[in-house]
């Protein structure tokens, strides 16, 4: 026999695992990597059929332009991730290998006369060259002095940049690099440009999905956690932090290709230290220790720096201060935060229906 | 030769940049000795010092004494305010998330200075005398002593603070012991509070020196504070003395070295001093209470 009060908590109990589970549809657990093995779920062929077809609802020009830009800020918060999130390290100079690309790009197409797609490979190796030259020395260092110096780094490359006018065109920068062209078809409109990047990212983030599974990936989360536990188990704890430093600075070197090749010009501007902090807080916002996160902190503040450009003089201090809510508000990443607020909020309910009934 | 000629008068400049620096660093080490903090908006600190003096002097039209001390005042309670607002709710989040917040704040206090002060560059009519002196065959500007005085005084007033009061071995306590600190009935927090007011009050001393001798505009704050903190690391980071002493090694080397390389790479120096001092040696010149002991 069943009774009718007892059906009714059936009722809810299936409506909120139906929440719950929409819910992870949307806000992935950050920490799924630790639990389940990786295979492709409903809720990357969910994103990536989003990332397909939002262009073609939304077919307006500027919404195009802006998730490009969205696009290569997510690739550079994607390899930073893998940096910040998952091997715990900080780096304030991740600008400059995305300079590094670009001008690589732009050196090796406008005065090389080199097709893009050789460029864009060349501009991640350059990228990582440099990386791993900079990086053996400097991740001897932890916490306020790693990021101050990768600042330094990253401080010295646009000293660098502007002054050696002959190779870079010092302030004013290189311009006319040509779009990016695959096999004589050339990205010249936004909707191609707008499915290159994506794909690439989709590409990268199948790359990272992997690597964070892999023996490698494992290892960058028990430096995380720490760093003389990981020695004692055989980790070298030194080399692990060079190649996630290495693999970070190839995909900003990528995102600086494809920056270069769409947006035709690489000016010393584009890669200073509020760029280095604009994808910090992207992986700070997405939530660390996740994939997905930075790309969907890249998109949201993209948006919003494109939102507060209406404001003209008011938009920095606005930006500053919306920047400093978010982060009081939201310090481990608004998808986690939102998560368990949501969740406990469900739960609440359905423990405050059933209390009730329980009561009577 | 006349390269060597003209070398005392750029170490006589470095001296002058040299002791900006060091003033900037205190402030630095003022918060690390008390928290452990590192706060990027010292350097707007620095700025809003010379920006309010000059508003208060010319927009308001009060003294000039009067309006350097409303300038400080000013800066101490936005220095009180960031605490509250930034640091405080803050104070658990992990290390990328507070270096970010000040960074914020940092730029907020930047933009929104060159919106109520406009974007023009400002400098302060000198305290006394525009006529630089003359000392054998080199000129030195009155406003240099100035700066070079106020810099030990402050220096000699931090000392005071953190070795003979209660107050400040209360502050030092929480930063290199926290856990005895709460023990022995020290609020962190408030320790913490005062430092920043402290640290501010310096900034904006420093700031409202500096400004007769250069210009001051909204976005000169970042760099300042920046050289201000390599100056810390590289004296030793912690130290009053180390902050004075790599505050002066910092501007001498960097004034000497447009002597002998393209003055456009003047900024890079300081960054590569820091990446060399950080490799070589990470406690700084004099050594550091905090680095050793917890292995950067």
């Amino acid at each position: 026999m069943v009774d009718p009060v007892h059906k009714e908590f059936r009722k809810r109990e299936i409506l909120y695992s139906v929440a719950l589970w929409l819910l992870s549809l949307i806000l992935p657990d950050p920490q799924l990597h630790y639990r389940k093995e990786y295979r492709l779920r409903k809720r990357d062929l969910f994103y990536f059929l989003v990332i397909l077809l939002l262009p073609l609802i939304w077919s307006d020009l500027h919404v195009h332009h802006l998730m490009i830009l969205a696009g290569i800020h997510a690739i550079l918060a994607l390899g930073l991730s893998l940096f910040l999130g998952y091997a715990g390290q900080i780096s304030l100079g991740h600008a400059a290998f995305f300079g590094i690309g670009t001008y690589t790009t732009a050196i090796l197409t406008t005065q090389h006369g080199l097709p893009p797609l050789a460029a864009f490979w060349a501009s991640g190796i350059a990228a990582s060259l440099f990386a791993y030259l900079i990086g053996k020395p400097l991740l001897k260092l932890k916490g306020f002095f790693l990021a101050l110096a990768t600042l330094g780094f990253g401080e010295i490359f646009l000293v660098i940049v502007r002054e050696s006018a002959g190779l870079t065109g010092g302030v004013i920068g290189i311009s006319g690099i040509p779009w990016f062209s695959f096999a004589g078809f050339v990205f010249d409109t936004y909707l191609k440009q707008y499915y290159l990047i994506w794909i690439v990212l989709a590409g990268l983030v199948l790359f990272s999905k992997n690597l964070i599974r892999s023996k490698m990936g494992r290892a960058f989360l028990a430096v995380a956690t720490s760093e003389d536990a990981a020695s004692s188990v055989g980790i070298h704890v030194s080399q692990i932090k060079v190649r996630v430093f290495v693999i970070g600075a190839f995909f900003a070197g990528l995102a600086g290709s494809l920056f270069a090749c769409v947006m035709s010009i690489a000016n010393p501007e584009t890669f200073s230290l509020n760029l280095s902090v604009l994808i910090v807080m992207m992986v700070i916002l997405g939530g660390m220790g996740n994939l997905y996160g930075p790309i969907a902190g890249a998109v949201i503040l993209t948006c919003l720096i494109d939102a507060l450009a209406k404001y003209q003089e008011y938009s920095l201090p606005l930006y500053g201060v919306i920047l400093i809510l978010l982060l009081v508000f939201f310090p481990d990443g608004i998808g986690t935060r939102l998560r368990v607020r949501l969740i406990y909020l469900i739960s609440y309910w359905g423990r405050k229906k059933r209390r009730e009934r329980v009561d009577v | 030769m006349d390269l060597w000629a003209t070398i005392p008068q750029f170490l006589i400049s470095g001296i002058t940049f040299g002791a900006i620096y060091a003033l900037v660093a205190l402030g630095f080490v003022t918060i690390a000795r008390a928290s452990q903090i590192i706060n990027f908006a010292q350097g707007e600190f620095v700025m809003l010092g010379g920006m309010l003096t000059f508003f208060f002097l010319k927009g308001g039209r009060l003294p000039y004494p009067l309006s350097a001390l409303f300038a400080l005042l000013v800066v101490v309670l936005i220095g009180f305010l960031l605490h509250l607002l930034v640091i405080y709710p803050l104070r658990k989040a992990s290390l990328p998330i507070l270096l970010i917040a000040t960074l914020g704040a940092s730029l907020f206090l930047s933009s929104s200075s060159a919106l109520l002060f406009g974007t023009l560059p400002k400098a302060l009519p000198p305290f006394m005398g525009k006529t630089p002196l003359e000392i054998g065959k080199f000129y030195v500007s009155p406003q240099s002593l100035y700066v070079l005085g106020i810099t030990f005084l402050v220096l000699i007033s931090l000392y005071l603070l953190s070795h003979r009061t209660h107050l400040g071995k209360a502050m030092e306590a929480s930063s290199t012991d926290p856990l005895g600190a709460d023990l022995c009935g020290i609020s962190r927090n408030l320790m913490t509070f005062l430092a920043f007011g402290v640290s501010a009050g310096i900034g904006s001393i420093a700031g409202i020196f500096i400004t007769p001798i250069f210009y001051v505009s909204y976005h000169s704050g970042i760099l300042m504070g920046l050289k201000g903190f390599i100056s810390a690391v590289l004296g030793g980071w912690g130290k009053y003395g180390g902050a004075i002493l790599g505050g002066f090694v910092l501007g001498v080397v960097e004034s000497l070295s447009v002597a002998f390389i393209p003055s456009g790479y003047k900024d890079g120096v300081a960054f590569v001093i820091l990446l060399l001092i950080l490799y070589f040696r990470p406690k700084g010149i004099l050594g550091s209470p905090f680095i050793d002991s917890r292995r950067w």
